[in-house]
């Protein structure tokens, strides 16, 4: 990267916050977030394509907070670490409880505590892996920090990405929330064992993922009572 | 950890007794065995970014979109200033980095200030105020 770039993507990170409605400075801000945007993308790619050679599968898994991504890595990992070495890095704003809980499951995990940011970005995975000895690493998965919105504005260089929402969270939050759907393989609707009790019309959430994509496979699980997890396993097509 | 360190700064003060791949595994060795899990729950600042691990001492200031880690030990009383990256690298006690630097590989002796915004530094030994570019190349010492 440039000095001048880095120094533009600097600047950017400091307009943004107070200065998007100065029309002086608006086309400034939106060319370099753009730019910002497209490195981003390009670094992903060379992540992606650094994992394909060394033979290492990446998933990554984004949600709201509290819609189960946690759990359902805890219930993979101690089904799939018998068969691959594990690496789980975790995205949280911070603290390191899910990291914590997931590597009780016998697999490896890096936290990153993202602070103000919403969301990881290609940067951090490239030096995450940049710093870690792979050649013992089979398998990655990246649980992001949980939001639904902002992790659609960076790919992270995974070969598939699931999307998690939970019943509890209302039949209407994939229709709210198309853009990360039509970037993801698999919608996992987590916490079903609650329908009888909640009564969420589980078909429309279906439909909307299918409507925004029709390539996505829409998995209903429980993470509590293990329903679905192995069918989860098998559509990750390691 | 506090004994490697002084053994760190002892090799830092008298650089030339040392050849640059012992330095180097130095700094590689002393990151990899003392740092496994972050410390990072008693710093001065914004909400900075971390990649583990991290480990902060005493009284340390972060500033504004600062990124850390993965692989940092920040000793007490350093204060690390806006846009600031580090990885791979020990900063020692009572340092101020300044605006926009990144750093990986690198040690920072005691006391040093660096202030020349807008520069990358890999691999070296910094030890003593730097305000300018042309400063900063002619008292770092390069290991790699």
């Amino acid at each position: 990267m440039s000095e001048k770039r880095e120094k533009d993507i600097q600047r950017i990170k400091e307009l943004e916050s107070i200065n998007l409605a100065r029309e002086e400075i608006r086309d400034f801000v939106i060319e370099t977030k753009k730019e910002v945007e497209k490195d981003n993308d390009l670094l992903a790619k060379q992540i992606n394509d650094d994992l394909k050679k060394r033979g290492i599968r990446s998933i990554d898994i984004v949600g709201a907070i509290g819609a189960g991504k946690t759990a359902l890595i805890e219930k993979i990992a101690e089904i799939l670490s018998k068969k691959y070495k594990i690496l789980v890095i975790c995205g949280d704003i911070t603290t390191r409880v899910d990291a914590n809980r997931i590597e009780k499951h016998d697999v490896n995990t890096v936290q990153i505590n993202t602070g103000r940011e919403c969301a990881l970005n290609a940067y951090h995975i490239y030096q995450v892996l940049k710093n870690q000895d792979l050649n013992d690493v089979d398998l990655i998965f990246i649980e992001n920090v949980g939001n639904l919105i902002c992790p659609s504005d960076f790919k992270l260089g995974t070969d598939k990405r699931i999307t998690v929402v939970s019943i509890t969270e209302g039949e209407w939050v994939i229709e709210k929330h198309p853009m990360l759907f039509k970037m993801s393989d698999i919608a996992v609707i987590n916490k079903i064992d609650l329908l009888e009790r909640l009564g969420t019309n589980v078909d429309k959430m279906e439909k909307d993922a299918k409507r925004f994509n029709p390539k996505i496979k829409v998995i209903k699980t429980s993470a509590k009572t293990n329903k679905n997890i192995d069918l989860l396993i098998n559509t990750l097509e390691l | 950890m506090k004994k490697d360190l002084k053994k760190i700064e002892k090799i830092i003060s008298n650089i030339e007794l040392n050849s640059p791949s012992q330095i180097r595994d130095l700094l590689i060795n002393f990151l990899h065995t003392h740092l496994k899990r972050s410390k990072i729950d008693n710093f001065i600042g914004d909400y900075p970014t971390f990649i583990e691990p991290v480990h902060l001492d005493e009284n340390v200031k972060i500033g504004d979109d600062v990124l850390l880690g993965p692989n940092v030990y920040i000793g007490k009383d350093s204060e690390i200033k806006d846009y600031v990256e580090i990885s791979n690298s020990i900063v020692f006690d009572n340092v101020v980095i300044g605006e926009n630097i990144k750093l990986d590989n690198c040690i920072i002796g005691k006391n040093t200030l660096l202030s020349c915004e807008n520069i990358n530094i890999d691999n070296c030994i910094i030890v003593g105020n730097v305000r300018t570019k042309e400063e900063l190349y002619k008292i770092m010492y390069k290991f790699k």
